[in-house]
C-alpha cells in the first residue's frame, strides 16, 4: 500500500467537502457513545473490566520477548511452522515463496491490517497471484482501490450507488441494485466459489496465546473461518505485539474488544487454531504457517514510552471517538492505520518526518485515551512526538525546525528568564509583529513562523503591555477600565 | 521449510536487550457474576443472548422430542439434503433413523471418498448442517465446537442453515470454564476450536446489518433437557 501520510492536509480538505461522508460520520457520532457504553455496561463492573484489560496489555508488551518465545515453542509443538520477518519485504517474500512452491493461483484474505501495512496484495498481484479480499468491506475497498476508511468498517463510507457501479463493471452481479442486502448477496455468491476451490487462505491474527501456542481470530462474516477450513494451506500473519500471556487473558480481551469494536458481547465467530488439522480430519489446513512480523517494532521497543503504542488491540473505538476523525474520516491519514491509533503508530513505523501532520491533527481532548481498552495515552504520545520532531530526534527521524525558528525560540527562552529582558523584548517586538496584523488578527508571519500560522490565528498585540496599562501611571486608562469593564465600581487593580 | 533462525534471533535479541521496565501489578480480576447464576437462570440467559443475535431456539425435554422438532424444522425449511457431524450428541439423536422417517437424505463426512467430493457437497449440495456442540456459554449465548474427525469444520459453516443440538448440561456460565475444559493442563491440543454466536453477519455497507454474509444465514438451536 502506498504511503500517503504527507498529503494529510490536502486530502482532509477534500474530504471535508464530501457531504455524504460528513452525513454518515455525523450520524455515527450521534449514536456511537451510547452504543459502546451500553455494551460496556453488560460488565458487572465496567471500570474494573477496563482496568484489568489495560493491565493485561501493559504486561503483555512488557513481557513480549519471553511470551513470543513461549508462543513459538508451543505452536511449533502443535505442528505449526513459525517464521519470522524483519520487514515487509521479508514477510511478503515468505508468503510469495509459500504460494509459488504450492502452485497457488489465487488466495483469499481475511481482513488483516498487517497485510495492508506490508502491502502484501501488490506483491502477490505483481507475481501473478490473485488476491481476493474476502471481508465485505475490504472486498469493496479493493475493487475501488481505496485505502481502508476505518479499521473495522473499511468501506462503510462508500455510497451504495458506487458499490453497485463497480459490482456491475467487474461482473460481480448482472442486475443493478442499491439494496445493501442484495449487494452483500452478490459478493457472497462471487466469493463462495473462491472459498470452495481455495488452496491457500491468508488471515491476520487478533491474539496469539503464549500459554497454549494458539492463534485467535475474531470476525462476524465467516470469511476467516473459510480460510481456515477449506484450503490445504493456511498462512496467518501477525505482528510482534499480538502475543498475550494466557487463554484467560485472551478471553477477557475478547470481551473488551467486541464491546468496543462493534458493541457486541462477542462477535459471531471466534476461531482458535493450535496447529494444523490432524491426519484423520477431513477439512482444515494440512499445514499452518504463522509469520511473525517485526517491521520496525523491535527498534522502538527499547523506548518505554514509545512501546505503549504496541498495546493497541485494533478495536477502532478511538476513531469514532475522535473529533478530528469524525470530521475528516480515514483517508487523510494516508495509510493502513487511521484515527488516533494511526496517529500513534504511523509516526513510529514511518518516521516523524513523513507523518508531520498526523501527530499535530489533534485537539488533545483526551477522549481516545479515556475510552481505549488498551490503556494508551494518545495525547501524551503526540506531545512527545512533537517535541522529538522539533528537536530533530535521529532515531525517530524528527525534522527539526529551520535555523531561524530555532534561533527565535532560543532567544525567547533566553528572554523569559529575566523580567527586564522580557519587558524590554515585549515592548520592542510589538510594533514589529503588528506589521502583520490584519483586521486585528495575526494570520501569518512570513518566514520564520509560517508553519505555525497554518492552522492558527493570533490576536494582534496591544500597543501597551498589561503592566503599563495597570501600573496607574495613566489614570485615564484606569478610569476607562473602571467605567466600562467594572460597572459595579470594583477596583481594576 | 526450516525456521529462519537468524532473523528470529535478531528480532528477539533486540527485544531482550531493551530495558524491561517494572512489571505493573494487575488489579483484581473483576468478578464474574455469571458464576452465581442458578441452572435455570443460566439457560434463560443463554437463550436470551442467542435470540438477540437472531438465532431461533427450541427447547425440548428429551432427544425424542428433539427429533420431532428436527422434523418440523426440516418441513418448514424444505430440507431434502443435509450434512451432519458424527459427534456424541448426533449419535445419541440417532439421526439415521430420524432421516428415514422424515424422508431426508442424510450425509456424513465419512460418506465421501475424499476431501474434494466432500467439499463439493458441503458447498453446493447440503441445504443444512446439523451438529452437536461441545459446550455452550451463557454469558454471551455462545456455542463452542471443538473440531476433530467427528466434527468437521465446514458442516457448521458452508450450508445456509446451521442446526445445533445443545444438551442443557453443556451450558457453562463463562468462557473461562470452557477454556479450562478445552485447553487446560494435560489436555491433548485440539487443532481448531470455534465459538459461534448467531448467524454470519456484516454491516459493512453503510452500517446496514444483515445475516448470511459468507456463512449460515440461519442458526437454529435445539436445546435438550
Ligand atoms: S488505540 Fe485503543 S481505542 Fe484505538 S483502536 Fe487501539 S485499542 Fe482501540
Amino acid at each position: 500500500m502506498k504511503v500517503k501520510t504527507e498529503q494529510f492536509t490536502h486530502v482532509a480538505e477534500q474530504e471535508l467537502k464530501n457531504v455524504r461522508t460528513r452525513a454518515l460520520l455525523d450520524y455515527i457520532s450521534s449514536i456511537i457513545d451510547a452504543r459502546r457504553e451500553e455494551a460496556m455496561s453488560s460488565f458487572s463492573d465496567p471500570a474494573a473490566a477496563l482496568a484489568y484489560g489495560r493491565a493485561i496489555r501493559a504486561e503483555a508488551i512488557m513481557r513480549m520477548p519471553e511470551l513470543l518465545e513461549e508462543f513459538e515453542k508451543k505452536a511449533a509443538a502443535h505442528g505449526a511452522v513459525v517464521l519470522w520477518a524483519r520487514d515487509s519485504k521479508e514477510a511478503n517474500d515468505i508468503v510469495l515463496r509459500l504460494a509459488k512452491e504450492r502452485g497457488i493461483r489465487y488466495v483469499t484474505k481475511g481482513k488483516s491490517m498487517v497485510t495492508e501495512e506490508i502491502g502484501l496484495n501488490d506483491v502477490l498481484k505483481a507475481n501473478g497471484i490473485e488476491v481476493f479480499e474476502a471481508d465485505l468491506g475490504e472486498f469493496i475497498a479493493q475493487l475501488l482501490e481505496r485505502p481502508p476508511f476505518h479499521i473495522v468498517g473499511p468501506a462503510i463510507n462508500i455510497p451504495v450507488d458506487e458499490i453497485c457501479k463497480i459490482f456491475l463493471e467487474r461482473g460481480i452481479m448482472r442486475e443493478p441494485t442499491t439494496d445493501p442486502v442484495a449487494l452483500g448477496a452478490a459478493a457472497r455468491a462471487f466469493l463462495r466459489d473462491k472459498f470452495h476451490h481455495l488452496q491457500m487462505g491468508i488471515t491476520g491474527v487478533n491474539m496469539a496465546v503464549a500459554e497454549t501456542g494458539t492463534i485467535i481470530n475474531v470476525e462476524n462474516e465467516g470469511n476467516i473461518r473459510f480460510a481456515k477450513s477449506s484450503p490445504r494451506t493456511q498462512v496467518s500473519l501477525m505482528t510482534l505485539e499480538k502475543v498475550v500471556p494466557t487463554m484467560n487473558d485472551a478471553m477477557h480481551l475478547l470481551r473488551l474488544l467486541c464491546r468496543n469494536c462493534t458493541a457486541q458481547k462477542i462477535s459471531a465467530y471466534v476461531s482458535m487454531d493450535s496447529g494444523p488439522k490432524k491426519a484423520d480430519e477431513i477439512d482444515g489446513p494440512e499445514e499452518l504457517f504463522i509469520i511473525v512480523i517485526d517491521n520496525g517494532r523491535s527498534r522502538f521497543y527499547g523506548d518505554i514510552q514509545a512501546r505503549e503504542a504496541l498495546r493497541c488491540i485494533r478495536c477502532g473505538a478511538c476513531m469514532y471517538g475522535c473529533p478530528v476523525y469524525m470530521k475528516i474520516g480515514g483517508y487523510p491519514y494516508g495509510w493502513a492505520y487511521s484515527g488516533p491509533m494511526g496517529q500513534v503508530l504511523n509516526p513510529l513505523l514511518l518516521g516523524l518526518d513523513k507523518t508531520q501532520d498526523l501527530y499535530r491533527a489533534c485537539t488533545l481532548c483526551g477522549k481516545c485515551k479515556e475510552i481505549c481498552p488498551s490503556g494508551i495515552d494518545h495525547p501524551k504520545m503526540f506531545l512527545s512526538y512533537r517535541a522529538k520532531d522539533v528537536e530533530g530526534d535521529e532515531i525517530y527521524k524528527g525534522k527539526r525546525r529551520s535555523w531561524k525558528e530555532s534561533a527565535a525560540v532560543e532567544l525567547l527562552t533566553w528572554g523569559i528568564r529575566r523580567a527586564w529582558r522580557w519587558n524590554l523584548g515585549a515592548k520592542a517586538t510589538r510594533p514589529a509583529i503588528n506589521r502583520y496584523a490584519d483586521d486585528g488578527k495575526l494570520k501569518n508571519i512570513k518566514g520564520t513562523f509560517e508553519g505555525w500560522f497554518r492552522s492558527r490565528d493570533f490576536p494582534s498585540m496591544a500597543e501597551r503591555t498589561f503592566h503599563e496599562r495597570m501600573d496607574g501611571r495613566d489614570s485615564s486608562e484606569t478610569n476607562h477600565c473602571r467605567s466600562e469593564e467594572e460597572p459595579t465600581g470594583k477596583q481594576c487593580k | 521449510m526450516g525456521t529462519n533462525t537468524t532473523t528470529r534471533d535478531e528480532i528477539l535479541g533486540r527485544l531482550r536487550d531493551a530495558s524491561r521496565g517494572e512489571l505493573p501489578k494487575r488489579p483484581a480480576l473483576p468478578p464474574l457474576v455469571e458464576l452465581s447464576w442458578s441452572r435455570e437462570h443460566l439457560i434463560e440467559k443463554f437463550i436470551e443472548n442467542l435470540v438477540e443475535q437472531t438465532a431461533v431456539v427450541h427447547r425440548c425435554k428429551d432427544y425424542v422430542t428433539a427429533a420431532d422438532t428436527l422434523t418440523e424444522i426440516a418441513t418448514l425449511h424444505r430440507l431434502h439434503k443435509v450434512l451432519a457431524s458424527t459427534d456424541g450428541i448426533i449419535e445419541t439423536l440417532n439421526l439415521r433413523a430420524w432421516a428415514e422417517k422424515a424422508g431426508v437424505n442424510l450425509f456424513f463426512a465419512r460418506d465421501f471418498s475424499d476431501r474434494d467430493s466432500y467439499k463439493d457437497f458441503v458447498f453446493d449440495g447440503a441445504e443444512a448442517g446439523i451438529t452437536g456442540v461441545d459446550y455452550a456459554i451463557a454469558e454471551s449465548g455462545t456455542l463452542c465446537i471443538v473440531h476433530d474427525k467427528n466434527q468437521p469444520r465446514l458442516v457448521s459453516l458452508a450450508p445456509i442453515t446451521h442446526i445445533a443440538v445443545v444438551p442443557v448440561e453443556r451450558i457453562y456460565p463463562v468462557y473461562e470454564q470452557v477454556i479450562e475444559n478445552v485447553f487446560g493442563k494435560d489436555r491433548p491440543p485440539h487443532s481448531h476450536v470455534t465459538f459461534i454466536t448467531g448467524p454470519s453477519m456484516t454491516a459493512d455497507i453503510q452500517g446496514v446489518p444483515f445475516k448470511g454474509m459468507h456463512g449460515p444465514k440461519r442458526l437454529i438451536v435445539i436445546l435438550v433437557g
